[in-house]
């Protein structure tokens, strides 16, 4: 009887298991990530190849859509705007699992950082730029606080827990 | 059930519902709908 459902209740984990990774998989590759799975390279919409753009439109902007050269694969990130710079985070790095799940910000700080970021349909081609500490913290913080109710702080940003990248742009 | 025909249930059941999230279509975004749905609920 026991035996009967215990095996069960492996077939009930497996079915939700295996439908998850394989929407995963089926993603992987994809113009963009999903809300939940990343995706693939970023294809379709505008290059952008103008000036640089006055970013105070993402303020109303939630996520975008990021994607790294190396690895090829993007998922959704929050983004950050300040002093006319923009900014993307990764929280919980402090912890074992918050690093397992942010593994492309790890990537992101060993690569070569190249990346597309795709706005509101216009793909723009930047470099991530790890800030680990400065006076800029402060206004990404407060940003990230006001716009995410995030409750971080320069201090939790320079001890590490917090990874703050800047999008700069890739000549320069 | 005998442990050989467990394994067999569980591959015939694993490849029937990644077939059906791959080809059957809605499924995938009902799935990942849902799944959003529960996480914006409960997640904290």
């Amino acid at each position: 009887m026991i035996r009967a459902l215990l095996q069960l209740l492996g077939i009930l984990i497996l079915i939700p298991a295996v439908a998850l990774g394989t929407l995963r998989f089926q993603n992987r590759d994809a113009d963009g990530p999903s809300i939940l799975f990343p995706g693939g390279e970023l294809v379709s919409g505008e290059l952008h190849n103008g000036p640089e753009p006055d970013w105070s439109f993402t303020r109303d902007i939630q996520t975008v859509e990021l994607q790294l050269n190396e690895p090829l694969s993007s998922r959704l990130v929050w983004i950050l705007e300040a002093e006319g710079r923009i900014f993307i985070a990764s929280g919980y790095m402090g912890s074992f699992l918050g690093r397992l799940w942010k593994h492309w910000a790890i990537q992101a700080d060993r690569g070569n950082g190249l990346a597309v970021v795709r706005i509101d349909g216009i793909r723009y081609q930047r470099r991530l730029v790890r800030i680990t500490q400065g006076p800029i913290l402060d206004s990404v913080a407060a940003t990230m606080n006001e716009k995410y109710n995030a409750g971080t702080s320069r201090q939790d940003i320079e001890a590490g827990n917090t990874w703050i990248f800047e999008l700069a742009p890739r000549q320069g | 059930m005998r442990m050989f025909n467990y394994i067999v249930l569980c591959l015939i059941v694993a490849i029937a519902v990644a077939i059906t999230v791959m080809y059957v279509p809605g499924v995938a975004e009902t799935i990942e709908t849902r799944l959003l749905a529960f996480l914006a609920t409960n997640a904290s």
